[in-house]
């Protein structure tokens, strides 16, 4: 970058680009030799070597270097204004949105029928046009779809045809590629314009009739082709493992999957649509022919309850009808509670088939509700078929594999195992809400968490109920850890908790997964009498323990079947249904 | 960086040319004979040869002009009077043989000129690297060069001292011309491999250079230096085509090809054109407008989502830049469309191309003014707006190069001028390259060499100075006068929509 600008007596100082540089006017300077054109040619134009040195362009640099840019000027072919009919091609439609435009359709959204008629094309469109009657005339539009469905069949069909050159397609091939979503116009005129089409691909070595740009066909003279154009890049190379090839083909297995599925539903979507329609037409031709039996009826002066007239969804399907139809009308109007909205189809109400009275076909039809009631037996029967065998495989087996953690509590136990804890009974009387609280706590079996929710509340509340005495029970757990379950822990202190305190608590329980916490005074002569108590029978029992040990374990196994049960159930009954260990003590 | 050897003097002894006089039958293409241009007699090279009915006719290349001058021409141009050039005799082992393991026919390629220069292994000045052709460059794998190198070193650079031409009039309204019109870089990137003369280069190594460079030059049947189209009718002009484009072939026996204005298909059937017209809805580039101002609007349009449109763009836009190379897909590119609104819709003025991610810190790639719109100033808006990105980005950057003459005019004047707009800015008594390339957008190196160029830059009393020549003080006045009676035309940062597209790395590696 350094540049000797100077007279080349004395070195230059180094400019570097942060450096503050004065700017000042030429008047203000002495004149300098005029050794600027030497350093000039040492900057670079960025214009290829072979093409700097170009006339034109030297005399342009020259002249600017000397300061007469304006005269500067480098010929260029010239353009002039055309005498095509500029207005009718290009029709004068465009009002500038205020906002600024966005847009995304690409040139073929926005071109329509790709294939464009030349006058070869017009000379046979008016020919044929000529030998018909002008309704069964080919429009210039409907040639062109019919030319653009040929180009595009063969395009699919031989895609390769610019490079080994097969034969043309046959019309029966192109018959085969009609599908449904090819026009009805297009079908119509396929035959009579396919000669031409085909007159036509033989001139261009059925190559497409319209001119098309040469893309890669694979060929090692592509490289050289100086009309092939808009090659493809290579994909960036990444590493190759196994693992990402397996990865890969997986992905592509699943996303082809996808594709066929969603194209089976649409499929299904046409079937359905076109269903729709043909119930559609049905609906107006019954309306049609009601409206005649009205004429008549009314020319003939029959005097009837007119049921014929309107739709009876109540009973079962004509007998005529399609046996889709029939099956599904049936299962939807169940004959003796028409007025049950039909739950299981929610697409039923569609098909309104008016039904004549008398017609059922009483025995042989099944009630839906026969049928769900049904199935949901036989399901019951196979979950108990399934438990019993499970029974018989464990037995004789202890299984000590499986053996949980700590035992679950068991939902099963008998409400014998718990003592009840019988303390002096309080006077309240039973919540009137308790007969909602049961249904809530039958409810609360489904759902454990609802009950978390209501814990606190129901721990305050249900003391009051004499077969919720609060009770308490032992177990052995693993490892002889013994366990004290409660039950129906009324909060004694219910009457000891002052509003503030309770308030202080609201909201515990949701904060924590585990128990809730309760508001115990730890020094109150109840509560230490009663730890005494236990931690005098754990003493006792810890002898037991051992021998009870094993016998613990077979039944924790056999509990192990309910647990989820258990664990469901022993939430919603007790208010602390998780152990209080013996350290309690 | 590297100081280039600006435009290298014949190293070694150029061959002898062999020299004789030649008749019309013994014309041949290669042949270098005298032809009249313009009142003038001047040397140029027979390209191809076709017979019409009023005998043959010539396309001739004439040296040390710019290609887009080659024309047709028929025999009486041809001075036979004058003795002729024959064309180097192929020899596998001498002189820019790159060609001739291959060349099928009398073709003789470009390089095996007499007088041809070596470009000895110039240090790529863009690149930092001095290349050596031996090893075979791997391609560019995410590169997404828009622009071609050519290494085919020219001739011997008899320039400037050859008859002073008439050729250069300047047109009558010289204080519009603009060159800033028409631009085409490629870029001399790594891949870019400067030929050493006398080296022996394997078809293998050929096409590898061709797939890495993206130059045509090389290649055998020489195609391409013969403009394929000769008429384009668009919009409301007619346009003569300045170089060969990859347009179908069968377009080359048309006299006239049809593009439209809108959409930019093209057709030879001028049947076919009307019948698209009709059902063409399109009436601005397919993207999204990113700048209106009372005068033009610029659309964004994503190569990849617009792929047909933007290689239609790329075809016409060919036809104009001769170093733009359609080797690749338009993907990697983003294209910055100017229009001029109207009833009937927003006209394509002209556009550049823009890498969406740069690797060398280009802020363009391709840029040009459509031939029907130059010498109107809108080049220099062309690149003003890319600036304007450039800044929106927080980037410095510069064109990709090569330029082409016109883009090398239009650049320094647009340089000159912005930069010159800045120091006579009241109260500015001091400032840094770089300052001036942070408030420009534009590249401390484009800063350094325009003031450089424009002498602005000088060593005085033992300090250096930017010194606001007369010259450019007084280009400035008459600029802001102009400006004041036919309304200054500048990009308003105001009015620009636009943040800097993000591209995800899967888009990378899908090529984008």
């Amino acid at each position: 970058m350094t540049r000797y600008g100077g007279l080349g007596r004395t070195r230059p100082k180094k400019l570097t680009s942060k450096a503050s540089i004065p700017i000042v006017r030429e008047d203000e300077i002495d004149a300098l030799d005029d050794e600027h054109h030497a350093s000039l040619q040492q900057i670079e134009t960025g214009v290829e070597k072979a093409e700097e040195s170009e006339f034109h362009l030297q005399v342009a640099i020259n002249l600017t270097a000397q300061g007469k840019v304006n005269d500067t000027h480098i010929p260029t072919p010239e353009t002039i204004l055309s005498s095509l009919r500029y207005d009718e091609l290009y029709p004068p439609h465009f009002s500038q949105p205020a906002t600024y435009i966005r847009f995304s359709s690409t040139v073929e959204d926005c071109c329509g029928c790709p294939y464009n008629m030349t006058e070869e094309d017009d000379v046979f469109l008016k020919m044929y046009n000529e030998k018909r009657d002008p309704s069964q005339r080919c429009s210039e539009d409907d040639f062109e779809a019919t030319m653009n469905f040929f180009e595009e069949t063969a395009q699919t069909k031989q895609p390769y045809a610019a490079v080994d050159s097969p034969p043309i397609l046959s019309f029966a091939d192109m018959e085969e590629a009609m599908d449904a979503a090819v026009e009805e116009s297009v079908k119509r005129f396929a035959k009579d314009i396919y000669e031409h089409w085909k007159l036509r691909r033989a001139e261009t070595n059925n190559r497409s009739i319209a001119p098309s740009l040469k893309f890669e066909t694979g060929q090692d003279t592509d490289d050289s082709d100086p009309y092939v154009c808009f090659r493809r890049r290579e994909v960036r190379q990444i590493r190759k493992t196994r693992g990402r090839d397996a990865q890969s083909a997986e992905k592509l297995r699943r996303l082809r999957k996808e594709l066929e599925d969603a194209r089976q539903i649409v499929a299904l979507v046409r079937q359905r649509e076109v269903a729709r329609k043909e119930m559609i037409a049905m609906e107006r031709k019954l309306f049609i022919e009601r409206a005649e039996v009205k004429d008549m009826k009314r020319k003939l002066n029959i005097k009837d309850d007119d049921e014929v007239l309107i739709n009876q969804k109540v009973f079962a399907a004509n007998p005529d009808e399609s046996s889709m139809e029939h099956v599904l009308t049936h299962f939807i109007q169940p004959k003796k509670r028409p007025e049950m909205p039909s739950q299981g189809r929610p697409n039923a109400p569609q098909l309104r088939m008016p039904l004549k009275p008398g017609l059922q076909g009483a025995e042989d039809l099944q009630l839906l509700e026969d049928v769900q009631s049904e199935k949901e037996n036989e399901i019951l029967r196979d979950i108990k078929a399934n438990i019993a065998k499970h029974i018989k495989w464990n037995e004789g087996y202890v299984d000590l594999t499986r053996a949980p953690l700590s035992p679950s509590p068991e939902r099963t136990f008998d409400t014998a195992a718990f003592r009840p804890a019988f303390t002096a009974q309080l006077p309240t009387p039973p919540s009137s809400e308790s007969s909602g609280d049961m249904m809530d706590t039958a409810l609360d079996v489904t759902s454990p968490l609802h009950s978390r929710d209501k814990l606190a509340s129901k721990a305050l509340e249900l003391h009051g109920e004499p077969h919720r005495m609060p009770s308490f029970r032992r177990r052995v757990g693993r490892g002889g850890r013994l366990l004290i379950d409660r039950r129906n822990l009324a909060s004694r202190c219910k009457v000891e908790l002052d509003p503030v305190k309770a308030d202080r608590f609201k909201f515990d329980q949701e904060d924590s997964d585990d128990e809730p916490v309760y508001d115990t005074d730890p020094f109150s002569i109840q509560i230490m009498q009663h730890r005494a108590i236990t931690v005098a029978k754990v003493r006792e029992q810890a002898a037991v323990a051992a021998q009870a040990h094993a016998q613990a374990q077979a039944q924790a196994a056999q509990a192990q079947a309910r647990r989820l049960q258990g664990d469901q159930s022993g939430n919603g009954q007790n208010p602390g249904p998780s152990a209080v260990a013996a350290s309690e003590g | 960086m590297g100081v280039r050897d600006s435009h290298g003097e014949a190293a070694g002894t150029p061959d002898p040319v062999e020299k004789g006089f030649a008749t019309l039958n013994t014309i041949r293409i290669g042949v270098k004979a005298m032809v009249q241009k313009d009142g003038e007699l001047r040397k140029a090279e027979i390209l191809s040869i076709r017979q019409r009915k009023d005998g043959p006719s010539f396309y001739v290349h004439y040296v040390d002009f710019n290609k887009r001058l080659d024309e047709w021409i028929n025999s009486s141009r041809i001075d036979l009077s004058k003795a002729v050039e024959w064309p180097q005799p192929e020899k596998p082992d001498k002189k820019k043989s790159t060609t001739n393991n291959k060349a099928p026919s009398k073709n003789i390629p470009k390089n095996a000129r007499p007088g041809s220069r070596d470009v000895s292994g110039t240090p790529d000045a863009l690149g930092g690297k001095n290349l050596n052709v031996g090893k075979a460059p791997r391609p560019s794998k995410a590169g997404g060069k828009e622009n071609r190198t050519v290494d085919t070193p020219g001739d011997t650079s008899l320039f400037g001292s050859e008859a002073v031409s008439t050729v250069g009039t300047p047109k009558a309204d010289s204080e519009d011309v603009d060159m800033a019109d028409a631009a085409a870089e490629a870029t001399l990137k790594e891949d870019g491999v400067k030929t050493t003369s006398g080296e022996v280069i394997t078809r293998e190594e050929e096409i590898e250079r061709l797939r890495t460079s993206g130059s045509m030059t090389q290649n055998p049947t020489e195609i391409h230096r013969v403009r394929n189209l000769s008429r384009l009718q668009m919009g409301k002009f007619e346009i003569e085509p300045w170089y060969f484009s990859p347009y179908p072939d069968e377009f080359s026996d048309v006299d006239i090809v049809y593009i439209d204005e809108f959409c930019l298909s093209y057709f030879d059937n001028q049947r076919a054109f009307e019948r698209h017209r009709a059902k063409c809805t399109l009436v601005h580039p397919p993207g999204n407008e990113i700048y209106r101002d009372e005068n033009i609007s610029f659309f964004e349009v994503d190569g990849r989502r617009q792929r047909t449109w933007c290689r239609n763009l790329c075809l016409l836009s060919k036809l104009f830049l001769d170093h733009k190379t359609l080797y690749y897909d338009v993907d990697p590119f983003l294209f910055y469309c100017m229009c001029t609104r109207d009833e009937t819709g927003c006209h394509l003025v002209g556009y550049f191309s823009k890498e969406k991610d740069c690797a060398e810190g280009y802020n363009l790639a391709c840029i040009l003014t459509l031939p029907q719109y130059q010498r109107r100033g809108f080049g220099r808006l062309l690149m003003a707006f890319s600036y304007e990105l450039s800044k929106r980005e927080g980037k410095l950057g510069s064109p990709e190069k090569p330029l082409s003459d016109l883009g090398l005019m239009g650049y320094r004047q647009y340089w000159r001028e912005t930069l010159v707009e800045l120091l006579m800015e009241p109260g500015r008594e001091t400032i840094s390259e770089n300052e001036l390339a942070v408030l420009t957008s534009m590249t401390e190196k484009d800063v350094h060499e325009t003031l450089v160029v424009f002498n602005m830059l000088r060593y005085h009393k033992g300090n250096w100075v930017i010194v606001l020549t007369d010259y450019v003080v007084g280009e400035h006045k008459k600029r802001l006068e102009k400006e004041k009676v036919k309304g200054a035309r500048k990009i308003d940062p105001a009015a620009l929509q636009w943040k800097p597209p993000v591209f995800t790395a899967s888009s990378r590696t899908w090529n984008w």
